[in-house]
């Protein structure tokens, strides 16, 4: 599991690091000398720089989003409860998918539920013992349960503490601070963990769900985008933006054809070689089109022009 | 991919001069220096040229195979796609000051891991297109070179579907695997979403002072009977397509690329003596049997029963050296591979070969068949790999390889 804190910490890192990279022969290469941030060029003109003060409208309708998702959630998660303890495998698994996407479709707030997170959307990943560790629980623990052990009985227990962890958060959204800088990062980086966790098959290994999950977060991305629409429009000269939703359109419509080629949204392990290219190579293209969406809409001040390394006075 | 593309011409624009590929009397590709290149010292293999360079330019030690699948939604998207591949390899092989970054301007433009000043290093950039490419999808069909098709699954063959194949594929060649890696990464982010990746294999040579050709991961000296790269009479026979070829392609070549497994356990429990006898040649010195040099000739019409150098040993069989064998010479260019375990516990490394020739039937195919139950067999599985048709080099520096195909 990706822990989005410290993702947003290194991705930060970077972004520092990289500033000031540059021309000139001279200097450190590992501390290169900073561009003056007048050559700054894709914010032209008198378009102002972003403040998190320009975060507070987003935020909010996006934090109002989230709160009705995990209202649908609650529902959800209290079905997949009720298949459960009917002992219904097939409406469980069903219910779990559901809730499941329902949960990657907020990818954004990860970061701000803390904890919270890793109660219902934990790994085995970094746990001493892995599937067996009494610390993994949440939506995977129940899908090892109800796919690789068949075992709507194993899945019980981790579905009620499932249900107390989203009630939790449903509790806690209206009053969660999100962080802007986050913010920005996760309208590109919600696909990156979809690529990195889901199409590499890591995340939901035993359902394997991960075009369910991809489209949950085609979806969250497209939210996060339409709330940043005005700041990004304004300082998108290079068209970073269409390009983006564009390149989301093709993914949706792929997504949308392969589920009416096959009825119901395929296993991602068993989907042919052409379609899994196609689905890898379109999400990536959204990345690569998204990851120029952030730095637009940066709000932390400019860095100060750093001297290069050795540089005298 | 317009701000990509911008980013490649704007950099072109700062790093001299273009320089054009003088195939020498050696065949091999050698350079005319610009002043001022950011490649003082390391001459570049330049990009354009009647032939694409790669094929008959003499091969540097390291190696990527990368296979491809077009995911373009249009064919106009396909010709941007296999544009931006020559954009960016003429790039790469000139040799450029990298572009790391700079505030306000996204993410990193060049991957840096070469540092600021990417020099050549021998860098060829070999694209070549899959029969799969000519199918419905572009509207490509009736250019289709003449003798292009999928490639064949042989008796012998235990293939890896995933492992096979591709509309595209790109032949990286360098002194030096970082060099590759920057280029493969260039090269795969330029064409994000248009073109996407069906495998790779990843190859070297020895870098050893011994003379003569080099030796493959059974110990033996592989290569010593390929066709003189400088005779250009003779690579226009074996090499370049020409006969019955849509014009477009005339001056390209067909290539095959065949991931050959070797089981090296097996074949290290086998005594010298008999593996000599499957391959032809001496272990130690690379001669042929009973001879005493690697490049002396094998003597056939002397041992016609097969005494010296058996009749199904590898080098008899690939070339038995008659009047009516010669027709189906091919110019081998493979590299060695190695890659983790199987569940066996057994390393995984053998041969990526590589061959290029004017008609795959008539040449590797028959070859081939030539081979096919030879003893050697026992000792390598071909598992993947596939045929692919290299066109015509770019002509200059505004063409790019495979733009006859859209006019």
């Amino acid at each position: 599991m990706l822990r989005p804190i410290a993702v947003v910490a290194a991705l930060a890192a970077v972004a520092l690091a990289g500033c000031g990279a540059g021309k000139g022969s001279g200097g450190d290469p590992a501390n290169p000398p900073a561009q003056p941030y007048s050559k700054r060029s894709t914010a032209p003109g008198a378009v102002a720089r972003v403040t998190p003060a320009d975060y507070r409208r987003p935020i909010a309708t996006y934090k109002r989003y989230v709160g009705r998702q995990l209202g649908t959630l609650l529902g959800e998660v209290a079905a997949l409860r009720a298949a459960i303890a009917r002992h219904d495998l097939a409406g469980a698994r069903a219910a779990w998918l559901t809730a499941d996407a329902r949960y990657e479709s907020i990818g954004a707030a990860y970061g701000a539920f803390g904890d919270l997170d890793a109660a219902v959307n934990g790994r085995p990943a970094g746990l001493a013992g892995g599937i067996r560790s009494p610390d993994f629980t949440g939506l995977h623990r129940i899908e090892l349960a109800l796919w690789r052990r068949r075992s709507t009985r194993d899945a019980a227990a981790p579905a009620g503490s499932l249900a107390r962890a989203v009630a939790r958060l449903r509790a806690k959204v209206r009053a969660m601070t999100m962080d802007p800088l986050e913010y920005s990062l996760r309208a590109h980086e919600i696909l990156e963990d979809g690529i990195h966790l889901q199409l590499s098959g890591q995340a939901s290994p035993w359902s394997g769900s991960a075009l369910v999950a991809l489209r949950a977060q085609v979806k969250g991305t497209s939210v996060v985008l339409a709330t940043l629409e005005p700041m990004i429009a304004r300082r998108d000269s290079s068209g970073a933006l269409p390009q983006a939703r564009r390149a989301l359109r093709r993914l949706s419509t792929t997504l949308a054809r392969l589920e009416r080629a096959h009825g119901s949204l395929p296993r991602w392990d068993r989907l042919g070689q052409r379609d899994r290219e196609l689905v890898d190579g379109l999400a990536a293209g959204v990345a690569e089109q998204l990851a120029y969406v952030p730095e637009l809409i940066d709000p932390r001040p400019p860095r100060a022009a750093q001297r290069p390394f050795g540089d005298s006075g | 991919m317009k701000r990509r593309a911008f980013l490649g011409s704007a950099a072109a624009l700062g790093a001299g001069a273009a320089i054009d590929r003088v195939i020498g009397p050696g065949g091999g590709a050698t350079a005319a220096q610009a002043a001022g290149s950011p490649a003082a010292g390391a001459a570049p293999i330049a990009f354009e040229g009647a032939h694409q360079a790669g094929i008959l330019t003499p091969a540097p030690p390291h190696a990527i195979f990368a296979a491809f699948d077009a995911i373009a939604p249009s064919r106009a998207e396909l010709a941007t796609a296999l544009e931006a591949l020559s954009e960016r390899a003429r790039r790469l092989t000139r040799g450029y000051e990298a572009l790391l970054g700079a505030p306000g301007e996204g993410p990193t433009p060049d991957s840096g891991i070469l540092g600021p000043r990417v020099t050549p290093d021998g860098l060829t950039v070999t694209i070549a297109l899959g029969a799969s490419l000519f199918d419905h999808r572009y509207g490509l069909a009736a250019r289709k070179p003449r003798a292009l098709k999928p490639m064949t699954t042989f008796p012998d063959d235990a293939l890896v579907t995933e492992e096979c194949h591709g509309d595209v594929m790109v032949q990286l060649c360098a002194n030096g695997e970082m060099t590759l890696l920057n280029a493969l990464r260039d090269l795969m982010r330029a064409t994000r979403g248009s073109l996407a990746p069906r495998w790779k294999i990843e190859g070297f040579l020895p870098v050893s002072k011994e003379a003569g050709k080099p030796r493959n991961l059974l110990g033996f000296k592989d290569g010593t009977a390929n066709p003189d790269t400088a005779d250009r009479g003779l690579m226009d026979r074996v090499v370049w397509a020409r006969d019955g070829e849509p014009s477009w392609a005339a001056g390209g070549t067909y290539q095959v690329v065949r991931i050959i497994r070797n089981r090296v356990e097996f074949w290290d429990r086998v005594a010298r003596q008999e593996q000599e006898l499957m391959i032809g040649r001496d272990k130690g010195t690379g001669a042929p049997l009973g001879r005493s040099k690697e490049t002396d000739d094998p003597g056939y019409p002397s041992d016609p029963d097969g005494e010296r150098i058996p009749m199904d040993a590898h080098i008899r069989l690939a070339r038995p050296r008659t009047p009516e064998t010669e027709g189906s010479r091919i110019l081998r260019r493979g590299y060695s591979y190695s890659r983790g375990l199987d569940l066996s516990g057994q390393l995984d490394m053998g041969l990526v070969f590589c061959c290029f020739q004017a008609d795959v039937e008539k040449q590797f195919e028959v070859v081939q068949k030539r081979l096919a139950g030879e003893p050697l067999i026992d000792y390598v599985v071909p598992t993947g790999g596939g045929y692919f048709f290299a066109p015509p080099g770019a002509r200059d520096s505004q063409d790019w390889v495979g733009s006859g195909l859209f006019v």
